[in-house]
């Protein structure tokens, strides 16, 4: 099993890195094989919405970068790791520059689900979406707004499973740990 | 709020002029201009193409009276050089004593039917105008957005009269310094046509598109990262 994790911290950020580190430590002892990738080292490049993606060159993005190894590892991955700065109450900008460049990753043609229309998948199967934001002190309108986004993009990207938690800054690292071992049964991470 | 005389739409799509969010802006804009007020407009992606660019944009949002953000749902929210402005601009404003009261409105359109769609994104923005010392004037949601694909409101007839209307109801109540009313919200949002009807000629246009770019349909279902 492969988990990979979009770090979209904008700057060195303490808590982030002892999150990262936790969740990479639960995988190990979960015998999963898990990668990162910190986006703000990387030059992705926005997306254009020219929609290329879908009616040029199907399911790869035209912008020749470092995103099209991302999108391949996503769908490729068992669970996909959204850990960011929660940002107004979404992701920040160097986590979006990355999530916006994964509709290559479904098909133009609509679909309904539960009623609602939504893109058709590309793929047959997707990972699970688990999403972790950072923030400063407590905030239930952001806390909210981020389980909210996270639970948005589930059904967009077809994820069989998902879940979002918010993370204080000032929690210590067993609370971290606690945290991050419920979030992975939520989203039904075994050994 | 004192009424406002001056107002900046801020464009957040990489389309530029040929999006509709700067439809939907420029027509708002247009009706500010009839009341004899001051309007300007800015595209958000070349403005972070540079610091000096990025500086400008940031003053242009301290200076204006009201700021309007037009911007398409990416992803559940809003486009990532969108976000990278607010974060700017909100770093900028956690700093700088505000000379003024600002209202900021924003507008989100989607290219699914449903104009809830956009409800993330515009609940964003509003958490935006709180954290940056904004009065919060509302949020414009629009689905069906492919429709209006970057032409000018003036020119899709009947088609456009609900989104119009809204504009025009968005604009008397920000020239009195007042929040958008549930009028314009619910006509901003009201389908062209039936969802059944926009998902079929959707699925024609992508084929058609794509056909243009010689791609047959079962190409258009690839899976190139398939494992």
């Amino acid at each position: 099993m492969k988990a990979l994790i979009l770090d979209g911290s904008t700057e060195e950020n303490f808590t982030l890195k002892i999150v990262h580190d936790v969740i990479i430590d639960e995988f190990k002892n979960m015998g999963w094989k898990v990668n990162s990738w910190v986006l703000r080292d990387l030059k992705i490049g926005s997306c254009y919405g020219c929609f290329k993606c879908w009616v040029q060159t199907p399911g790869i993005c035209i912008i020749d970068d470092v995103e099209r190894d991302i999108a391949k590892e996503a769908i490729q991955s068992d669970l996909l790791i959204f850990l960011t700065p929660v940002t107004f109450g979404g992701y920040s900008s160097e986590l979006k520059k990355a999530v916006d460049r994964l509709i290559p990753l479904v098909m133009p043609f609509f679909i309904k689900i539960d009623g609602e229309v939504h893109h058709k998948s590309r793929y047959e199967r997707y990972p699970s979406l688990m999403g972790i934001g950072i923030l400063p002190n407590e905030d239930k309108e952001s806390e909210q707004l981020f389980k909210t986004l996270v639970n948005r993009n589930a059904i967009n990207f077809h994820s069989p499973t998902h879940t979002a938690g918010v993370i204080m800054s000032n929690q210590d690292k067993e609370l971290i740990r606690e945290k991050i071992k419920t979030l992975l049964s939520e989203v039904g991470v075994k050994k | 709020m004192s009424a406002p005389k001056c107002f900046l739409l801020l464009v957040g799509s990489p389309r530029g002029k040929k999006s509709t969010s700067e439809s939907l802006g420029d027509y708002l804009l247009e009706q500010l201009r009839e009341m004899g007020l001051e309007t300007e407009k800015i595209w958000i992606y070349p403005s972070l193409k540079s610091q000096e660019k990025s500086s400008d944009l940031i003053s242009a949002v301290d200076h204006f009276d009201t700021v309007i953000f037009a911007s398409p749902l990416y992803v559940d929210s809003l486009p990532a050089p969108v976000t990278k402005a607010m974060e700017l601009i909100a770093d900028h404003r956690k700093t700088t004593k505000m000379a003024k009261k600002q209202q900021l409105l924003a507008i989100s359109n989607c290219g699914f039917p449903e104009a809830h769609h956009n409800d993330p994104a515009l609940a964003i923005y509003r958490l935006f105008a709180t954290e940056s010392g904004f009065e919060w004037a509302g949020g414009l949601a629009l689905g069906m957005g492919a429709a209006i694909n970057g032409r000018s409101l003036n020119d899709l007839g009947s088609m456009a009269r609900n989104v119009k209307k809204s504009l025009k109801l968005t604009a008397t109540a920000l020239a009195k310094g007042k929040p958008v009313s549930p009028e314009a919200v619910d006509l901003m949002a009201k389908q062209f046509i039936p969802s059944w009807i926009y998902m079929q000629i959707g699925g024609i246009g992508w084929r058609r598109q794509a056909k243009k770019n010689k791609v047959r349909t079962k190409s258009m279902y690839n899976r190139p990262y398939q494992r």
